[in-house]
């Protein structure tokens, strides 16, 4: 495979999340009454037991005959809490990437693994604060769809802030979440790379339960509207990667103990795709349907 | 008139009052509801009008109101086996508690005007209920170790074991919250979505309710 086609497969498995912190989601995660739900692109910022699975697809930027025209991606991901701070994260992702002329190819992506460590929980400020090492496992993957022969260590540190201690009235349900890794490859020519990125969420739940409960449908009172932004970009010699931008508004809906979510994609770089994709989520939060048995973290009181 | 007729009218008389005895509210009410089986402090047990201080031993009945004070406990044991703490700064109003011939509890339901308590809820064979009504909402459940707490504005709910559904008095929304959950639900409002407690969250509720 020459450079060239396997920096397009590169492009677009980092895009779609593939070995990079992205795909570290953790289900929602809470201080106080604010809870912030699942996201899609971006990684959750607290450890959490929930398994969830999501689907996503985008148009690359295609061209010359081989180049990717579109890369799909379906990731299954557990994340386990150790203590009820700790935890860790497992996921796997086949990827589908359709090539210009070329038929398609696919395969599985390299295995990552995170550990994350919530450091500051703030309920009062509705803020938390969280630091991660992620660790993705270079060969265990198809070259074919992308992944890379080289392994990677992601140090990344994640935060959430919601509004609602302000004075700002229906404001209050406004909440921001973000997160920046720095992902060190172990060997040439996979480049370092950054990878910042942050949401933007309106919960109605948190609405109606602490602003001003308004009669509004039963399908809206669970609804949080939300826009992931997420970046990628080279740090240090890029080995002809380019930095990615996505921007991914959507919807996720809340019931009892999970989550349905549905976002669309919106490259706003050529590097990072041509078109608009979309990606699902639908994740179950093992700790509210099995708090006692698979649900609980391993060490724990009471 | 018969040589029975007075007796008679006597009897029915009697059967009548009985009856209203039984019936009426304020001694239907005197039921026996549990015991004080734990105590700190200078607890008051409002009974019939009459308050009293609580004494370790002293049965408790539905209508009876429990006040705990600031520097205070309280431990109750019901009837049904269940064990209600009471945290300090509490006033509790047992509204009713039905237990059949076999002890088992029918429906219970206390009134939080103020405070804290933990309920060690007995389980029973069949579906029966156990109730807290507070000022913005109430939260039920049929079997579980759980704490509620209220005030005139809000009330929250964490949950050790088993499960606890809390409804909103004003919206009627409700939310069910397991086991190492808790939640919050303020007046006039829908219950907030409920999260996992921290260890450190349930360690204050229990530290608060642990009456030797």
């Amino acid at each position: 495979m020459g450079l060239g086609k396997s920096c397009a497969a590169a492009v677009a498995a980092l895009v779609l999340g593939v070995g990079s912190p992205a795909d570290q989601a953790f289900a929602y995660s809470a201080t106080g009454d604010r809870l912030f739900p699942a996201t899609l692109v971006l990684p959750q910022i607290a450890p959490g037991d929930e398994f969830y699975v999501n689907a996503m697809t985008l148009p690359s930027a295609g061209g010359t005959a081989g180049a990717a025209s579109r890369a799909s991606n379906f990731t299954a991901t557990y994340t386990k809490t150790i203590t009820d701070r700790l935890g860790i994260v497992l996921d796997e992702t086949w990827t589908r990437i359709d090539r210009v002329g070329a038929g398609s190819s696919n395969g599985w992506q390299n295995t990552d693994t995170a550990v994350k460590y919530l450091a500051i929980v703030d309920q009062p400020h509705e803020f938390l604060f969280t630091v991660g090492l992620d660790r993705e496992f270079g060969g265990t993957g198809a070259l074919r769809a992308g992944a890379s022969a080289s392994s990677a260590t992601t140090p990344a540190v994640f935060f959430g802030k919601g509004l609602g201690d302000l004075d700002i009235g229906y404001w209050r349900p406004l909440a921001v979440t973000g997160s920046v890794g720095y992902q060190i490859a172990d060997t040439r020519p996979r480049p370092d790379l950054v990878t910042p990125g942050f949401v933007v969420e309106y919960s109605i739940p948190y609405l109606q339960s602490k602003v001003q409960s308004l009669d509004l449908p039963d399908y809206v009172r669970g609804l949080t509207p939300m826009t992931e932004v997420s970046f990628t970009t080279p740090a240090g010699r890029s080995f002809g990667m380019r930095t990615t931008a996505l921007i991914a508004p959507g919807l996720s809906y809340a019931g009892a103990g999970w989550e349905l979510a549905i976002e669309g994609l919106v490259p706003a770089s050529r590097a990072t795709g041509r078109g608009g994709g979309v990606i699902a989520q639908f994740h179950l939060s093992l700790d509210f349907v099995a708090p006692e048995t698979v649900g609980r973290p391993l060490f724990s009181a009471p | 008139m018969s040589n029975c007729e007075k007796p008679l009218t006597l009897r029915a008389t009697l059967l009548v009052a009985a009856l209203l005895l039984l019936f009426a509210p304020g001694v239907a009410l005197a039921a026996p509801a549990g015991t004080v089986v734990g105590l700190s402090g200078a607890s008051i047990v409002e009974s019939g009008g009459a308050r009293a201080a609580a004494k370790l031993g002293q049965p408790v009945q539905v209508g009876d109101t429990v006040e705990v004070p600031a520097d205070g406990k309280l431990k109750l044991r019901m009837v049904d086996g269940s064990v209600v703490s009471v945290a300090a700064g509490t006033r509790l109003t047992i509204a009713a508690y039905g237990v059949d011939g076999a002890g088992q509890r029918q429906d219970a339901r206390l009134s939080l005007a103020q405070g804290l308590l933990r309920a060690v809820v007995a389980p029973v064979e069949r579906p029966a209920s156990f109730e807290v009504d507070t000022a913005v909402g109430a939260a039920a459940v049929r079997s579980t170790d759980w704490f509620v707490e209220g005030s005139a504005t809000a009330m929250q709910v964490g949950v050790l074991t088993g499960s606890v559904e809390m409804i909103s008095a004003a919206t009627r929304r409700r939310e069910t919250i397991p086991a190492r959950w808790g939640a919050r639900l303020e007046a006039g409002r829908d219950p907030v979505p409920p999260r996992v407690w921290s260890p450190a969250e349930f360690a204050a509720v229990i530290a608060r309710t642990d009456v030797k």
